[in-house]
């Protein structure tokens, strides 16, 4: 137990650029798993460790989250390295589940931008505890005050400095620890030594205020450091534990700062995750009982229990699939039986390794809260693997629909083959990501959660799998939902020589708040005998894929049949299910049937000097702003805007504010289109079908 | 949402020689701490966007997010109280006439103020009829931002209400009985009002309207889980 409590499973996120593989990367060579510092944008063109795929190479950002391990002062860690785009969201999401505790990077000139929000928002969901790193102390404009005060302001953070800096910008030299009342300062080649020293007399003052705001701030979490405070003799095991209570039930952020690329702080933050950050044990976690319909069971990070894992991750390699598998009960080891849930298949473990980015190391066998991985297991992300009969999965993960979709053809016989090798995949590793096959023009579609999502998807095509591909224009989900109760009262009656066909059904639909769909019985008397009734209720739902409006899947429907008949000879399963489909076609459109487009939740921060433009830009995409919010020298808008008016946004927002303003975006609802333009829409899509039909 | 007007707070106005506070001109609700003052001022924003009018929030101290969850939480309450069903006219109206405008970490001025303003006129064709200023320190802020406002108000044609904040031990009031901490400016307030809690509800009190300083009958019963009239 005493090795699992100096276990730590850690994620690292941020706003994109703000330097976490950076910071990963110096993790990895100050607890000597490398021997050598690359630049993530490798002028050495070898790049940083945790970007394990090309991609992500070229572009010096991080898509994928790798699991690494390594060791510091006793403790194991394994850091799940994440993403920091909005647009691949169900992997931040993803990596956030099996994480225990996070480090929250931040730019100490940029600050807290948009996106650093929405990562935020994401840990605050799986509860995740973190401790705060603001990076780039060294660069022009840095202001770690500025940081933790939009900590405080933006996120709600109880954010408190554990460090101030020694100088500032290309000043930068060292930190001051508010613990220890020592400075700290990095010396070597690498800053591979720590060297402690007096606090320089200059900020001795400053030094002291801000330890009685650390002493204020974590004394709330120790009876015993209050009256240490009280008595004048808080020791720093005193604060620690203090400081580690508050962070573990998220109520205190304690700040690092630094900069990773001029190797200063990195030790410390260390330290920070050691010290302060949750182990296995330390968070609760529980499964879904399938037998017992899914009720939920508390787990424990015990490995003499039953196996409770989970598959996070997968990853194609030269030499086969990677599992990546957190252990949340039990102990894993290579031979043994476990049981992948989902098709209570048995799967035998071959080879079992614990990863460093692309290099690996081999175990015999791995315990509950450990993260590893899994060789030449038949399996998809998401899915659950047990033993000793229990019958768990891990409660599923919030999976958002797919809002956005394309086609794709490959451009020769190659490319065919490879094309669906890489979507068969893709579809397992991401579970936002879908691909399917169009039944009526025969092209293959894919959708996922916005532009950049699917376009990653599309170059991945081409570089993993060398698969050459062209792509349709990007299309909206529209969806169609009907606006009033509408009655239907529909006989399909057939006679065509032998046995005929015979079903009446009576009822009405209405629009549904609650549900996607909803079915209600009320016949009573049998008037439909029930082994009929699934099948009307499969001939309505079987009218749901495509509307009668403009041929959108339907959504928010509620159907109550009351009535109807049937025939003692006559009446078959098949005859219910064509009269359901024959009264949804009769009652559809009496209900009024609407299109109801994506809105999205957009936010763009940039220089307040730009609001106009920001403001008319989003005004002429048929964007509703909700806020503007003034930060200093920052303005940022929040905004509900149509999906199918934001391609392209990321230009024009670029080229009307000279490249200083970004935005983010994420699913927000379903709403009405506006008349005139749904008019537009089925005009575009009768003209489209009358196209197809001539060609 | 014509019930709620009915028992609206703002009701109290009609208890004034012009029923309204009118363009151009500055209104304030004096409270001491925890009475309820933003809960008022959002009372008073419903009023004005039921009436389709439109509104800018404008917010010093929290974020946009903890504002729009103030009115999250109060129209919630009114729905139940005023016993709404069907809702969607008013959320609409919510939606379309609602702007707000924070300013943290101390970003606010009065440049600033107006530049965002002007832009919410030209950008957004988004013309308010009234600002509701709330979290603006009126023992810190100097007269001269006042009378800056009160010219705000004229140039973009808005009535502003504000809240300030009084205490219990500072019992200084003006020769005409304006309270502590407008008691020095009352003269650019066409509108004051007092919210005090009673023992049987929240009593809001007009102090000046216009150019009266004592209100005959100027004082209303809230309900004090509501903030609705009872009287």
């Amino acid at each position: 137990m005493d090795e699992i409590r100096k276990l730590r499973n850690i994620g690292i996120s941020a706003h994109i650029d703000s330097g976490k593989t950076t910071l990963t990367e110096r993790i990895l060579y100050f607890t000597k798993r490398i021997f050598a510092i690359h630049e993530v944008k490798g002028k050495d063109g070898v790049g940083a460790t945790m970007d394990s795929m090309e991609l992500e190479k070229e572009r010096g950002i991080t898509i994928a989250s790798a699991a690494t391990h390594c060791e510091w002062k006793g403790h194991r860690i394994n850091i799940i390295d994440t993403p920091g785009h909005v647009d691949f969201t169900i992997e931040v999401e993803r990596a956030l589940r099996v994480m225990d505790g996070a480090v929250l990077i931040l730019c100490s000139v940029g600050g807290v931008q948009s996106q650093s929000i929405t990562v935020d928002r994401q840990m605050k969901r799986y509860e995740v505890p973190r401790i705060a790193f603001i990076n780039k102390c060294d660069r022009a404009g840095a202001d770690p005050y500025k940081v933790v005060d939009q900590l405080r302001e933006k996120l709600g953070h109880n954010a408190v400095f554990m460090q101030i800096p020694i100088g500032l910008e290309s000043e930068l030299s060292g930190i001051v620890d508010l613990v220890s009342m020592k400075a700290l300062y990095f010396e070597g080649p690498n800053g591979d030594e720590v060297r402690t020293g007096e606090i320089p007399p200059s900020m001795v003052d400053e030094a002291m205020l801000k330890r009685e705001e650390l002493l204020d701030a974590a004394s709330m979490f120790s009876d015993d450091l209050m009256e240490a405070i009280l008595e004048e003799n808080p020791t720093p095991d005193l604060i620690h534990e203090a400081v580690r209570n508050g962070t573990v039930s998220r109520h205190l952020t304690p700040v690092f700062l630094g900069s990773a690329y001029k190797n200063i702080g990195v030790q410390a933050v260390l330290d920070g995750i050691n010290r302060y950050l949750p182990s296995p044990p330390d968070v609760k976690n529980a499964a879904l009982d399938i037998d017992r319909d899914e009720a939920e069971v508390p787990l424990e990070t015990d490995p003499d229990k039953p196996v409770v894992a989970l598959a996070f991750k997968l990853e194609v390699t030269p030499y086969g699939q990677l599992t990546y598998l957190r252990i949340y009960q039990g102990s894993i080891g290579k031979g043994d039986d476990i049981t992948l849930t989902r098709t209570g298949r048995k799967i035998k473990v071959g080879r079992l390794v614990r990863m460093h980015a692309e290099q690996m190391e081999d175990l015999t066998s791995a315990k509950a809260g450990d993260i590893v991985a899994l060789f030449g297991v038949d399996c998809y992300s998401g899915d659950t693997f047990t033993s000793g009969g229990l019958n768990y999965t891990m409660s599923s993960m919030f999976v958002p629909e797919p809002v956005i979709s394309l086609s794709i053809s490959p451009e020769d016989n190659k490319s065919q083959t490879n094309m669906s090798k890489a979507l068969n995949r893709f579809v397992r590793e991401d579970p936002t990501f879908r691909s399917y096959v169009d039944q009526e023009s025969g092209e293959t579609i894919i959708s996922g959660m916005g532009e950049l999502h699917l376009e990653v998807y599309v170059e991945r095509m081409k570089r993993e799998f060398s698969a050459r591909v062209t792509t349709g224009m990007p299309q909206v989900a529209y969806r169609e939902a009907i606006t009033r109760r509408a009655d239907f009262d529909y006989t399909h009656k057939k006679q065509t020589g032998g046995s005929g066909q015979f079903g009446r059904v009576t009822g009405f639909m209405e629009p549904s708040e609650e549900s996607a769909y909803e079915f209600v019985n009320q016949i009573k008397g049998g008037v439909i005998p029930t082994e009929y009734i699934p099948a009307v209720d499969k001939g309505f739902q079987s009218c749901l894929n495509k509307g009668a409006a403009l041929g959108f899947p339907v959504v928010g429907m509620k159907v109550t049949i009351n009535d109807g008949k049937s025939h003692s000879v006559d009446s078959s399963e098949l005859a219910f299910t064509q009269a359901a489909i024959g009264a949804f076609k009769q009652a559809y459109i009496k209900a009024r049937p609407v299109i109801l487009e994506p809105v999205m939740k957009v936010s763009v921060e940039g220089p307040s000097e730009f609001q106009g433009s920001i403001m008319g830009s989003i005004n002429q995409r048929r964007g509703l702003i909700t806020s503007s919010t003034e930060d200093g020298d920052f303005t940022t808008i929040d905004a509900e805007v149509p999906l199918a008016e934001m391609f392209g946004y990321a230009t024009v927002l670029r080229s009307l504010t000279q490249g200083r303003a970004e935005f983010t975006m994420e699913f927000l609802k379903y709403s009405r289109v506006p008349r005139s333009l749904s008019e537009e829409l089925k005009a575009n899509l009768r003209g489209k079908s009358r196209g197809e039909k001539k060609s | 949402m014509k019930d709620f007007i009915s028992v609206s707070p703002l009701k109290v106005l009609e208890r004034s020689s012009e029923q309204i506070l009118g363009p151009g001109n500055l209104g304030v609700l004096v409270a001491r701490a925890g009475v309820g003052k933003t809960a008022c001022l959002i009372h008073i924003a419903f009023d004005k966007i039921f009436r389709k009018e439109k509104l800018v929030h404008v917010s010093l101290e929290e974020g946009p997010d903890k504002v729009a969850s103030y009115y999250r939480v109060i129209y919630h309450d009114l729905l139940k109280a005023l016993n709404v069903e069907d809702d969607h006219e008013y959320r609409e109206l919510l939606e379309r006439n609602r702007m707000t405008l924070a300013y943290i970490n101390q970003s606010f001025d009065l440049k600033r103020l107006q530049a965002n303003l002007r832009n919410l006129t030209e950008r957004l064709g988004f013309r308010p009829s009234t600002l509701i200023v709330d979290g603006l320190d009126f023992e810190e802020t100097e007269r001269e931002v006042f009378e800056e406002l009160k010219k705000v108000a004229g140039e973009f044609e808005v009535e502003i209400w504000f809240s300030a904040l009084s205490h219990r031990h500072i019992t200084e009031t003006s020769e005409m009985g304006i309270p502590y901490p407008v008691h020095k400016l009352d003269d650019l307030f066409t509108i004051i009002m007092q919210l005090q809690p009673g023992q049987t509800g929240i009593f809001l009190k007009l102090l000046k309207d216009h150019d009266g300083y004592s209100v005959p009958e100027g004082s209303m019963r809230l309900d004090p889980n509501t903030f609705l009239a009872l009287d």
